[in-house]
């Protein structure tokens, strides 16, 4: 713990605040520019049943009749202080909608996240041990396979055949051990491409270190090789990218749980969506960036600690930022 | 020579050519997917006889024959046709998305790359942010905020696709910017805005343009996925997402969904490997 990581874990925090609040504050002016007067459409809704009077009474309490710029200062210090406002269709608190479907889509994202690593690990550390003659092409074409599979067409492929013609789950279901599993290979697969990229450009580039040559020309075999040597330094940098994905498995979330029928955070967007509940979209957006920005502090401060070769970029020259750190994996991954 | 048929011959022949052009034969299929692709959104109409709209009752939800390659769905329409039709909007709109993030993004990571300063700073905290708000709900709550067209669709996606597209060129911009041609051009007397036309962004765009072209398979991902939630075009509009979303309620006939997935994939895969092609040729 030098006076180097601090400062720089210190300056890192203190952008990632920033970077937080000005995403609540573009969400907010993303979803204040929505067409026509959904406020109000949703209110005078005859189905929904208000009175006038309630609807003032609504309009107040959301705040609508202010102007913007109030508006804004308000959601954003209700934010700040853990109050995320109250859904305009059930009138009840977001962070409590929020609440009872977080574990639905944390159960599933942590085990999609399992699932891509699982598979990542083994086709990158397969290239390894698979020869050039065996097929090991072929490995090193599934990330880009990966890439190209959208995951709903995979989860309709796993219910179709693992659902409908094995029968060994049912869609009216969802929370069961094995549909649960499959939306996970769902979700899993197409982020398992990155991973796994960037896994086999580490592995091929320290497969050519010295380092390597050396224990080679001590006469040590694949195995050892890749286990003592190569194993470790070519998988830390998957911390960083596994930070970059949690982006990705929260989106994919929204799509496997409409796949699956499952509820969470993803029906939930899908429903505020299409009953245009604002404040329920503008919490669940903004507590998405705040889950991708943390997770990615973390992983950048982990960073390193795990690994000693890297040095902080001290001094006001040139500063670490949170735009360098992903350019990082995603060179490697893009330019291995 | 006697011995070597005429056939054996010219296969070499076309061996050699291609060789000379040192395309790889999964790059030539790939382009040819791509041509097709093309061509399909171009004239819908030449490749198939049957009308995307207009079913026929009593043909409904017949597996893949000769006279419907890729069967009928729950209306008797063919489902060849559909996915011929569909592939304008599914295609176009795609490149839309990409055309917004390349150039929004291009021009933000050029100016911050270029000018350097304050204008870096604000555009970098700008392009974390977009960065910070997950690529799908991103996508997600643009498209509802503009409206559930197939067209706002891309924008959307597009708008998702504009830091990326921002961070790539600023780094490209700057590492142009210390090379020792820019420096010997700045010396010799050339402006601000000859380096900027003539060294920067030929050499910027250099690197980007294989990544736009994998940007473009990923637009169709995602287009294709907003579609399957609803956000596109309504039907009778045969989008791919929506075709698989529709065939995902009949997985009974499971054609309905695996005909608009397979033509989706194959279509990614190979952009996909023409942009891998692209970067590696460079």
């Amino acid at each position: 713990m030098s006076n180097a990581y601090l400062t720089y874990a210190a300056k890192r925090l203190g952008q990632a605040v920033v970077v937080i609040l000005l995403a609540y504050v573009f969400t907010f002016v993303v979803v204040s520019i929505l067409p026509g007067d959904p406020i109000t459409s949703v209110l005078r809704n005859p189905q929904n049943g208000f009175s006038e009077e309630e609807i003032a009474e609504i309009i107040a309490a959301q705040g609508l009749d202010k102007p913007v710029l109030v508006q804004l200062w308000h959601a954003l210090s209700g934010f700040v202080t853990g109050d995320l406002g109250m859904s305009m269709r059930s009138n009840r608190p977001v962070s409590t909608l929020i609440a009872e479907v977080l574990p639905s889509t944390l159960i599933l994202a942590g085990a999609g996240l399992a699932v891509a690593l699982l598979l990542a690990m083994l086709v990158a550390y397969g290239t390894r041990f698979v020869p050039k003659k065996y097929g090991q092409g072929l490995l090193r074409g599934f990330p880009s396979l990966f890439l190209s599979v959208p995951n709903f067409v995979i989860g309709l492929v796993l219910i179709h055949l693992f659902g409908f013609q094995l029968g060994l789950f049912r869609v009216i279901n969802p929370d069961s051990f094995w549909a649960t599993l499959f939306a996970a290979v769902a979700l899993g697969i197409p982020v398992s491409s990155q991973i796994a990229e960037v896994l086999i450009a580490n592995l091929d580039k320290e497969a050519e270190q010295e380092y390597a040559a050396v224990a080679r020309s001590r006469g040590i075999g694949q195995l050892k090789l890749f286990v003592s040597h190569l194993l470790k330094p070519a998988s830390l940098p998957v911390v960083t990218v596994i930070a970059l994905t949690i982006g990705e498995l929260l989106g994919g979330s929204l799509i496997t749980e409409t796949v699956f029928g499952r509820t969470g955070v993803g029906s939930l967007v899908q429903r505020s969506v299409s009953t245009q509940d604002l404040p329920v979209l503008q919490a669940i957006v903004s507590l998405g960036a705040v889950v991708f920005v943390l997770v990615n502090l973390i992983a950048d401060l982990l960073y390193p600690l795990l690994d000693p070769r890297v040095k902080i970029l001290g001094g006001s020259k040139r500063r670490p930022t949170t735009s360098d750190e992903p350019s990082i994996g995603s060179a490697k991954a893009v330019n291995p | 020579m006697s011995l070597v048929s005429n056939t054996s011959l010219t296969s070499g022949q076309r061996r050699d050519r291609l060789a000379a052009f040192r395309v790889p034969v999964t790059v030539a299929l790939s382009f040819a997917v791509i041509a097709i692709v093309i061509a399909w959104s171009l004239a819908p109409q030449f490749f198939t006889t049957h009308s995307p709209v207009v079913g026929v009752p009593a043909d409904k939800l017949l597996g893949p024959s000769l006279s419907h390659w890729f069967g009928t769905d729950h209306l008797g329409r063919d489902l060849y046709t559909r996915v011929v039709y569909g592939t304008a909007s599914s295609v176009s709109s795609a490149l839309v998305a990409v055309v917004i993030g390349v150039l929004f993004g291009g021009l933000i990571g050029l100016l911050a790359g270029f000018l350097g300063g304050w204008v870096d700073v604000v555009f970098a905290r700008l392009v974390d942010v977009l960065l910070s708000i997950p690529k799908f709900l991103l996508a997600v709550i643009v498209v509802t905020a503009i409206g559930f067209e197939t067209i706002n669709a891309a924008i959307a996606t597009g708008v998702s696709a504009i830091a990326f597209f921002a961070r790539v060129t600023r780094s490209e911009v700057i590492k142009t910017r210390q090379a020792t041609f820019v420096e010997a051009s700045f010396l010799s007397g050339g402006s601000r805005w000859y380096i900027l036309t003539r060294h920067v962004l030929p050499n910027a765009s250099r690197s980007v343009l294989p990544l736009a072209v994998l940007q473009f398979g990923e637009s169709i991902l995602i287009i294709a996925s907003l579609a399957f939630l609803g956000y596109g075009d309504p039907p009778p509009a045969s989008d791919w997402g929506l075709l698989i979303s529709i065939g995902k309620d009949y997985l009974k006939w499971p054609w309905l969904v695996y005909a608009p997935a397979f033509v989706t994939i194959v279509t990614v895969l190979s952009v996909n490997r023409i942009s891998r092609w692209l970067r590696k040729t460079d």
